[in-house]
């Protein structure tokens, strides 16, 4: 009995906190490791680090927890980042009119995405694929594969500044994000009728939601959180580069998958690429070669998948 | 003749559920010998339990002079007992021979012998005079041809007996005739059949012996030769009304849903057409396959409809989706209620509000106290045994969970509520339960399209009853007229009427 109620009372605690417990795991072993893990120019450190492919991830939560997936995310806010540079120092676009044309084309592109894949019935993973493909193509022609430098101040301010010169002005960007996603997916009708179709999609449609028009707005918004995320990125790296955001796609799918997608939430994502980042941090403090840095990390991923599974396999044998 | 299977006292219980209680098969060698009972009598679960497929919890399985226990699937079509089910077990991709000789390929030095393969394969073929070329992918096949392939399956293992469910279902006329003489042959070679059919004319064209079931229980055989048609009916259906069904007294108002000539395209729903009114329960009654949830299912919009008009409260109206269907004010309790009805990982709250998600908005968001108070009001109101509402619908009983269904259709406001074999899978106490709400509902006025396959919950519950065959409406039934005997009548092609 007593054993009983053990069990349910860490079924609870695993429920509620989910990958977060990975992160406190972190902590505390690497508080005892390095003193310079728990310095808060440390901690900020890694946060300015995780913060672009937070903003991603946000959007690519929806995706996946809607029951899709999207590959062509790297490509479409490489595609942003560069587009926006473009307009504003080969164009002489002023920088808001700028950005904002950028991102909306990476709105359309993720709307594509969606109409494919609703309408057309092509699987997530090999249309996605295919437009990552284009997309790449589309950025090297745009760009004849040369980055665009000599970005104005302004825009650089989105990478580099900091709030009252201590706050990095990208960690303020993903905040946002993450409040605004983790609002849309909990207090909307938008929000709700993603989780419903990632869960049952025909139990959704009998139920009368709109799927196809759902989930065609569901990589649109994705294509919209990862050309912010390209913005900054682009911003970060003083230049638009063409070949900057290949990795961002994965990785930002790693926060999905580390954060949980069981019971998965926006917050919960940004867990996941905390894991992911202080993970990172951790190893190189500990001066672990950068090649054996990618193997801890794929183990990583591995086990936050599995601890994911087993969650959910407590949560389902939870009888009462 | 000697017998080649004997089951004798078989029980079976699922969850729940008395499935088989002492039930007896005796099938002689070379027999063809009909297994009938109405949808639900346990016919697949023995089928089954002889397969392997399901393990019996008490009683004795003889099979060509031998005790059989524990056997796989697998091991017991090995030793001769093939089972060819309404959804077939062929691979389309591959090629007729191939299916044949499934995970039997003859071999040499470790290569498969293609060419042997074929040989023999065509050999099967032409001794049961059927035009099939071994070559050609089942794919490119009809029903009818695929339903031959396993039957040769079972005829190149040297199948002692086979077993087959409800081949005729998908079978046209002409189709039908050259399967019975298949079955003919297989009958001369000592081969036992046993046939599992629901049409009666069938058993006297092809069978000699009979064994009736009825609620898992044996009723008795016979020979074909010495029986009656009315007298196979008594046996099928022949008891008294045992359940008890709330009285109702409410008064039935003005059409509401009016439905004319809808077609699906296919032959699974030809030209349906029937009214229903406020404060009426219509029953639909049929046998698996009739075509009453694919009339439901164009009615609500899941499917398209090929032809027809929908009439709501004297107005037509297009309906493409389930969206416009719930607009429209109609809900749908869906027969699989854990695939399409239910988000089994979602609370019980969420799963009350998710029809009418516009209801809990306030300013524009989500207000989770209005959920929650919602949430609660319907667990009162259908006394759904739930810890709470936060608890995931998946660990509700079958009946509790086909509350939380009805309630978000109550949530929603839908005053036509199509319900689908609505006590499938639930226990006794709680089917009552689902009988008073039904009465409650229409007492408020709203209307009811109920679907059952169980006589006895479609005549204690509708004021009305609908009777389908083969996608048309055989006949209609006025409360004062309700009989088994009737409605079996209508169910099973033996008399219709046009309404």
């Amino acid at each position: 009995m007593k054993l009983k109620s053990n069990k349910n009372m860490f079924a609870l605690i695993m429920d509620k906190l989910g990958s977060w417990s990975l992160l406190i795991l972190i902590g505390v072993v690497m508080a005892f490791a390095n003193s310079k893990f728990l310095t808060s120019s440390n901690i900020l450190n890694v946060l300015r680090q995780i913060a672009v492919v937070t903003i991603g991830a946000v959007g690519v939560s929806f995706v996946i927890l809607g029951g899709g997936f999207d590959l062509s995310t790297g490509m479409i806010a490489t595609f942003a980042g560069c587009n926006s540079a473009a307009l504003i120092v080969n164009h002489g676009w002023p920088i808001l009119p700028a950005m904002l044309f950028a991102i909306a084309i990476g709105v359309v592109i993720g709307s594509i995405n969606g109409v494919l894949i609703t309408h057309m019935k092509i699987a997530p993973f090999i249309c996605t694929l295919g437009m990552q493909y284009v997309v790449n193509g589309l950025i090297l022609v745009t760009t004849k594969s040369v980055p665009i430098t000599g970005l104005p101040e302004a825009y650089l301010y989105l990478g580099r500044g900091f709030i009252f010169d201590v706050f990095p002005v990208p960690v303020a960007i993903m905040l946002l994000f993450v409040l605004v996603g983790h609002i849309l997916l909990k207090y909307t009708i938008f929000g709700r009728s993603i989780i419903a179709i990632g869960e049952n999609e025909v139990a959704a449609k009998l139920s009368g939601l709109n799927v196809n028009l759902v989930k065609v707005a569901m990589y649109a918004f994705c294509g919209f959180c990862v050309s912010c995320a390209g913005i900054v990125l682009a911003a970060r790296l003083s230049s638009g580069q063409p070949t900057s955001g290949a990795d961002l796609s994965l990785q930002a799918i790693a926060a999905v998958y580390i954060g949980g997608t069981f019971q998965g939430s926006v917050v919960n994502t940004m867990a996941g690429a905390l894991v992911w980042g202080f993970m990172n941090n951790a190893l190189n403090l500990m001066n672990v070669n950068a090649y054996w840095q990618k193997v801890a990390l794929g183990i990583i991923i591995i086990i936050a998948v599995l601890f994911d599974a087993f969650r959910a396999k407590l949560a389902m044998q939870k009888k009462s | 003749m000697e017998n080649i299977l004997k089951l004798t006292q078989i029980n079976k219980s699922f969850p729940g559920v008395k499935a088989l209680s002492d039930v007896n098969l005796t099938v002689k060698k070379g027999e063809v010998h009909a297994l009938v009972g109405e949808n639900g009598a346990g016919k697949s679960t023995l089928m089954k339990i002889i397969s392997g497929a399901y393990k019996k919890d008490s009683g004795t399985v003889w099979f060509d002079g031998k005790e059989i226990e524990n056997t796989t699937p697998k091991q017991s079509e090995m030793m001769g007992i093939s089972i060819i089910y309404q959804e077939l077990n062929l691979i389309e991709r591959i090629s007729v021979a191939e299916n044949v000789f499934i995970g039997r390929y003859p071999m040499k030095h470790g290569m498969v012998q293609w060419k042997k393969m074929y040989q023999d394969a065509q050999k099967l073929f032409d001794e049961y005079e059927l035009k099939m070329d071994a070559h050609s992918l089942v794919r490119s096949l009809t029903m009818a041809q695929k339903q031959m392939v396993e039957i040769i399956k079972a005829v190149s293992i040297n199948a002692k007996i086979i077993i087959m469910d409800e081949p005729t279902s998908s079978l046209s006329g002409k189709e039908t005739e050259s399967l019975f003489r298949i079955i003919r042959k297989l009958k001369s070679r000592g081969v036992a059949v046993v046939f599992i059919t629901h049409r009666l004319d069938e058993i006297f064209e092809i069978c000699d012996h009979m064994t009736v079931l009825r609620d898992g229980h044996y009723v008795g055989e016979r020979d074909i030769k010495d029986i009656t048609k009315d007298e196979m009916i008594t046996m099928m259906i022949g008891r008294e009304l045992t359940q008890q069904y709330p009285e109702r007294t409410n008064p039935i108002g003005e059409v509401t849903l009016a439905v004319k000539n809808i077609t699906d395209g296919s032959s699974r729903v030809k030209n349906v057409s029937f009214e229903v009114h406020k404060g009426e329960v219509l029953g639909f009654y049929g046998l698996v396959g009739a075509g009453r949830t694919e009339t439901m299912r164009m009615i609500f919009g899941v499917d398209p409809l090929a032809g027809g008009e929908i009439f709501i409260n004297g107005e037509k109206h297009v309906i493409r989706s389930p969206r416009d269907a719930i607009h429209f004010g109609m809900g749908f309790v869906t027969e699989n209620r854990r695939d399409e009805g239910l988000f089994l990982r979602s609370s019980v709250r969420v799963n009350t509000v998710m029809v009418a998600l516009r209801k809990i908005l306030k300013k524009g968001f989500i207000n989770y106290r209005i959920e929650a108070d919602v949430a609660k009001k319907y667990v009162d109101m259908l006394h759904t045994a739930t810890p709470s509402i936060d608890q995931k619908t998946m660990f509700l009983s079958g009946g509790n969970q086909q509350k939380v269904v009805l309630s978000k259709w109550l949530f929603s406001d839908s005053d036509i509520i199509i319900f689908d074999e609505p006590t499938r899978g639930i226990d006794v106490g709680a089917r009552r339960e689902i009988y008073e709400i039904i009465n409650a509902l229409v007492a408020d006025g709203k209307t009811v399209v109920m679907i059952s396959s169980d006589m006895e919950e479609i005549m204690g519950v509708s004021d009305r009853i609908l009777v389908m065959y083969e996608g048309t409406i055989a006949g209609e039934i006025q409360k004062e007229d309700f009989s088994q005997d009737l409605i079996t009548k209508y169910a099973v092609g033996e008399r219709s009427v046009r309404v």
